[in-house]
């Protein structure tokens, strides 16, 4: 599909790539994000990435509509595609079940599959980051292999505690803070999807890699007294290696 | 200090001209509902347009000040004072320390206020800014609207300015009972057909009470239908994005918007014109009119160029 321009008012602009959900789309946003990041458009103020648009906002006292449209069909045309094999992977730890998870159980019911196979299915694969919205840090993820059944829940939560692993089809998310919520919780990490006193506050950024890693209850508050202490690092592998 | 809150208000928080490079990360930019004021008390204080100000609701603040300085009150009239003087509005003000700066209750030509402090407030910033961002309890002071006893410091207080005679602007008339918004079509006016989308413009809609920092819903009595279910893939959102849910009543996304979503937006409110709607209030009639992106750019333009003059105007030597 050719790019379509969608004026968002007079300040901004997004371009959509695609119309679908989908990790080719995606990263072609993902290109285009990158291109406009190493080689800025005078004028260009922040980006942002999503499903399949990049939401370009802009100061028409620098650069105008029509001259802004022109010169992406132009960088469009000479996209460098994302390399992925080069990324690394974040392992992010996850504690299943109990108080933390407590639609484990109904999901592994619902795919009719133990719960140890159910955590395997989740936890075996890596998921791929499409963007972050709706609050700080909060990422949409997906998996490509052995997606769920189940959708959202028949009635939303008003409030699921922040750090919980939420998911529904082949999506899984990580909930920074505590907001309403109709997905199922399968787990919560131990460590924080959004802290503002680091330097870089956001566990994933769009178009990162991750797996989640399943570590027992008492793991779990360890690590949590670790990333409290400031010596908890998270761990990556370089993408293929696992 | 530079000063203490006596009596907060209703809802004052400190805002700058806002947090940008964050919403890829879900950030919501915040900063002033109403830029031209927001840029007017600054200019007016001697400060660079975007600097750290006060935003006060409906009812403003009394600020005890424990030193001298520089203000400039725009915006809403809440009918300010010193020690129960009247202070003049879109003006320069030394304030002198031990006296107190109140404002009331707004007299209904507007709903925000802005008080700018020459120098700037030192409030730290947080990703880049001091805007304040309740939901997520981010900037300003603790992330929260201001409290008694909160003392907040001055930068580089001023007891003087160049041009003082200068500083002085015609106050403003807000809007009362019915406003008319310019719009420019997109990005997802496509989701509806060309009479769904004339009758967005033929007929109005009114303001209702769900009416904050993120957005201002508004009901029609016939509410829009979409081509579809009104959901789209989530995309970007900008200041003044007009959603439309699939309930077919529109929400105008303001300074706390979230960052994206995934509503159908038949619209966006022009820039020069969302003073016109943030200094409303609930019950006020909303027209749209259509017009062009180049239109809508050179109006902004032109807003921008009227600020850099009066900039010039009153900093020259």
């Amino acid at each position: 599909m050719d790019a379509k321009f969608l004026i968002s008012g007079d300040t901004a602009v997004s371009v959509q790539l695609g119309d679908e959900i989908s990790l080719e789309v995606n990263q072609k946003v993902r290109g285009l994000f990158e291109e406009l990041t190493k080689k800025p458009i005078d004028g260009v103020t922040e980006m942002v990435p999503t499903y399949a648009s990049l939401m370009v906002h802009y100061r028409p006292q620098v650069i105008r509509y029509k001259e802004l449209k022109e010169e992406i069909e132009k960088r469009l045309e000479n996209l460098e595609e994302v390399k992925e094999t080069e990324g690394i992977v974040k392992e992010i730890p996850i504690c299943y079940g109990g108080e933390l998870g407590p639609d484990l159980e109904d999901c592994a019911r619902f795919e009719n599959v133990s719960v140890q196979e159910f955590i395997r299915m989740h936890s075996e694969h890596e998921y791929y980051t499409y963007m972050l919205g709706f609050a700080p840090g909060h990422a949409y993820a997906a998996r490509f292999e052995e997606p769920f059944h189940f959708k959202r829940r028949e009635s939303p939560r008003v409030k699921i505690a922040g750090q919980s692993i939420v998911a529904q089809l082949n999506l899984s998310n990580l909930i920074p803070f505590p907001q309403p919520c109709g997905w199922n919780i399968l787990g919560g990490t131990p460590l924080a999807v959004c802290d503002y006193s680091k330097e870089d506050p956001f566990l994933v950024h769009a178009g990162d890699w991750f797996r989640y890693v399943p570590v027992s209850r008492r793991e779990y508050d360890k690590i949590k007294e670790d990333v409290r202490k400031g010596t908890y690092r998270v761990k990556t592998y370089k993408k293929g290696v696992k | 200090m530079g000063i203490v809150v006596e009596n907060p208000g209703i809802l004052t928080t400190v805002q700058d001209e806002g947090r940008f490079g964050y919403q890829q990360f879900g950030v919501s930019p915040a900063g002033p509902m109403d830029t031209k004021s927001f840029y007017l008390a600054n200019i007016l204080a001697g400060n660079s347009r975007g600097e750290g100000a006060l935003e006060m609701t409906f009812q403003g603040a009394s600020l005890r000040f424990e030193q001298d300085n520089i203000i400039a009150v725009t915006g809403a009239d809440m009918s300010p004072n010193i020690d129960g003087t009247p202070v003049p509005m879109y003006q320069a003000v030394l304030i002198h320390a031990g006296s107190v700066l109140t404002l009331g209750m707004t007299n209904g030509n507007g709903c925000r206020a802005y008080v700018a402090f020459a120098g700037g407030l030192d409030i730290a910033k947080v990703m880049g800014s001091k805007s304040t961002l309740m939901r997520n309890e981010l900037g300003g002071v603790d992330g929260r609207k201001l409290e008694k006893g909160d003392a907040i410091g001055f930068v580089a207080p001023k007891t003087t300015l160049p041009n003082m005679g200068l500083r002085k602007l015609k106050p403003e008339i807000f809007p009362k009972k019915d406003l008319t918004l310019r719009v420019v079509r997109g990005p997802q006016d496509y989701e509806f057909t060309e009479e769904e989308c004339r009758k967005f413009f033929w007929y109005g809609a009114k303001i209702t009470n769900e009416f904050d920092r993120m957005g201002c819903r508004l009901e029609r009595e016939e509410p829009l239908h979409h081509i579809g279910d009104g959901n789209i893939m989530t995309d970007g959102i900008a200041f003044g994005s007009i959603q439309v849910p699939t309930n077919g009543q529109p929400i105008i996304m303001l300074a706390d918007r979230q960052s994206t979503g995934g509503y159908t937006k038949i619209g966006s409110v022009i820039s020069v014109d969302l003073p016109l709607l943030t200094q409303s209030m609930a019950g006020y009639k909303v027209r749209f009119v259509e017009v062009s992106i180049e239109l809508a750019q050179e109006l902004y333009i032109r807003r921008l160029n009227e600020l850099d003059n009066l900039e010039r105007k009153l900093n020259q030597a």
